[in-house]
């Protein structure tokens, strides 16, 4: 069974690893919502939280094209690394997939994608990790 | 919103560096040690008169570096406490010993960091943490992400903000202590290889080693341990906070320098002056869109005008708002325990009126700003 990066951030609902949701909690008592866990709210501190699916969409809020990797990076380099403000407002970073870097641009859509990632030499690593990639 | 109390003026009446740069052949301690002797020495207060220290600094290198620093000086078993804050752990030790003397617990204390930062990419996440699977922890990705959104914004050019380097690096080639010395032109900067676009490599502070310390005294004992009046810097603010909830969650890189607006709002506060009355200022540029989100959210600039001030120059030695008048982070690098502390060395130098060829004429009041990762941000104003 594929398994995910952070349940607490991404929940599969497949079991081929290639759907799923992105998690948030939004407060009951001042509406709102962050990516992934909580306990109590960020803004006002109630504990009153509900986990909620997040938009499976976007806009582009910013990018980077990431020539010097972080250590321990997985993929492939350079990668683009998108910043993806959701409608509920929070703004989740992940690597943008299956776009030129000569088609990004501020403000464009962009669409939850799942993808299957292993840490190279390590049995048993693979995760399916969130991305970006331009809305249709 | 005042929460702060502070009690007796406090002073820095010394301060020391130990030069920031790369030296394997000497150790954490060997870097902290020389700083501590350095400020000891410029304060004329003995070590043996020092009742309490605080020391800033990031990786671990064993445990109680900060005791086994001050052990080479003399076991005097005064408390020593050992300050982790990310890359405002330098300038949170100062806030700590700010905040000791001024309630009347100490008289006098040391404040002192130094940090052997290893090279490559600086994570602030666990090794086994799901980031690494993500590939959004990369401070200068941060960084980059908000460069690109402020120059959407903004109309900011690329040149504009190659110019912060570059000023960074003529103020840096007057200071004996910086990492980085040669000077580059708007061209060089942008031609250095790309890190995060549009981020190039001379944009990107480089990792470095150094140490930084500090010593304060309460301005009604300065007289009982034979401080130089004309040469001690009082110490109008001091602010310390974490992140404040700012609409949109955690995660975003590309706000996180309006997080340093609380604590400026606290420091002008607290200092009782405004924006307007800031001589000289040393901010947070770890990279280049670093220092022009932070002298805004300083508010010595409105929103998304800083780049065109530094284009006019307004951000040089000789302009109306020096930046970064040692080189910054940019050119001295960022050994995190030691940067808070080395913008305050650099602050007093100039109030002092001793720094050089790089003195800016007749400053009266400076700000230093430091950034972290929790989005601590540290502002503490200095006056003459
Ligand atoms: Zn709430």
């Amino acid at each position: 069974m594929p398994v995910s990066v952070d349940e607490k951030c991404l929940r599969l609902t497949g079991d081929d690893g290639t759907s799923g949701t992105l998690l948030g909690m939004r407060c009951t008592e001042c509406g709102i919502v962050v990516f992934g866990p909580a306990t109590f709210c960020q803004s006002c501190s109630s504990p009153a939280l509900e986990e909620i699916e997040l938009a499976t969409g976007g806009v582009l809020y910013s990018y980077t094209i990431v020539r010097v990797p972080p250590p321990g990076w997985p993929g492939p380099v350079p990668y683009v690394l998108g910043e993806v403000e959701l409608p509920e407002g929070p703004h989740v970073l992940a690597e943008v997939i299956e776009c030129t870097h000569d088609a990004l641009q501020v403000g464009m859509p962009m669409t939850l994608a799942l993808q299957p990632v292993s840490m190279p030499d390590v049995p048993g690593s693979e995760r399916v990790v969130y991305k970006w990639r331009p809305a249709m | 919103m005042t929460q702060f109390r502070p009690g007796r003026d406090v002073y820095v009446v010394g301060v020391g560096l130990h030069a920031f740069g790369r030296f394997p052949d000497q150790s954490l301690s060997d870097l902290a040690r020389d700083a501590v002797v350095d400020a000891l020495q410029d304060s004329g207060i003995p070590w043996t008169a020092i009742p309490v220290a605080y020391f800033g600094h990031v990786y671990y290198q064993g445990m109680s570096v900060g005791e086994t620093t001050l052990a080479q000086l003399g076991l005097t078993g005064v408390p020593i406490i050992n300050v982790e804050n990310a890359c405002s752990s330098g300038s949170t030790a100062f806030w700590q010993a700010y905040w000791g003397v001024t309630s009347g617990v100490f008289d006098v204390a040391l404040a002192f960091g130094a940090e052997k930062v290893p090279g490559g990419p600086v994570t602030v996440t666990a090794e086994d943490s799901p980031a690494r699977y993500i590939g959004g922890d990369h401070m200068m990705a941060g960084y980059a992400l908000r460069m690109k959104r402020y120059m959407e914004e903004t109309g900011a050019t690329a040149a504009a903000l190659a110019q912060v380097t570059v000023k960074a690096r003529q103020n840096a080639a007057m200071n004996p202590y910086a990492h980085r010395k040669d000077t580059y032109s708007v061209e060089d900067v942008l031609n250095s290889r790309l890190i995060a676009d549009p981020l190039t490599l001379y944009q990107c502070c480089p990792t470095s080693e150094g140490g930084a310390a500090a010593v304060l005294c309460a301005g009604d004992t300065l007289d009982a341990y034979g401080v130089d009046r004309s040469r001690a810097i009082r110490i109008a603010a001091a602010a310390l906070t974490s992140g404040n909830y700012n609409g949109r969650g955690s995660d975003h890189s590309a706000f996180s320098p309006y997080r340093t607006e609380p604590a400026a709002l606290q420091a002008y506060e607290m200092a009782g002056i405004g924006p307007e009355d800031v001589d000289l200022v040393q901010v947070h540029d770890a990279a280049t869109i670093g220092e022009l989100q932070q002298i805004e959210a300083l508010h010595l600039f409105p929103y998304g005008e800083a780049w065109r001030a530094t284009a006019e120059g307004r951000t040089a030695l000789t302009g109306d708002v020096p930046v970064n008048t040692d080189g910054g982070l940019l050119a001295m690098g960022h050994p995190f325990g030691a940067t808070g502390i080395r913008m305050v060395h650099e602050t007093v130098t100039q109030l002092r009126g001793e720094a050089g060829p790089r003195q800016v004429e007749n400053p009266r009041v400076g700000v230093a700003q430091c950034s972290g990762a929790g989005d601590v941000t540290t502002v503490h104003i200095l006056t003459r």
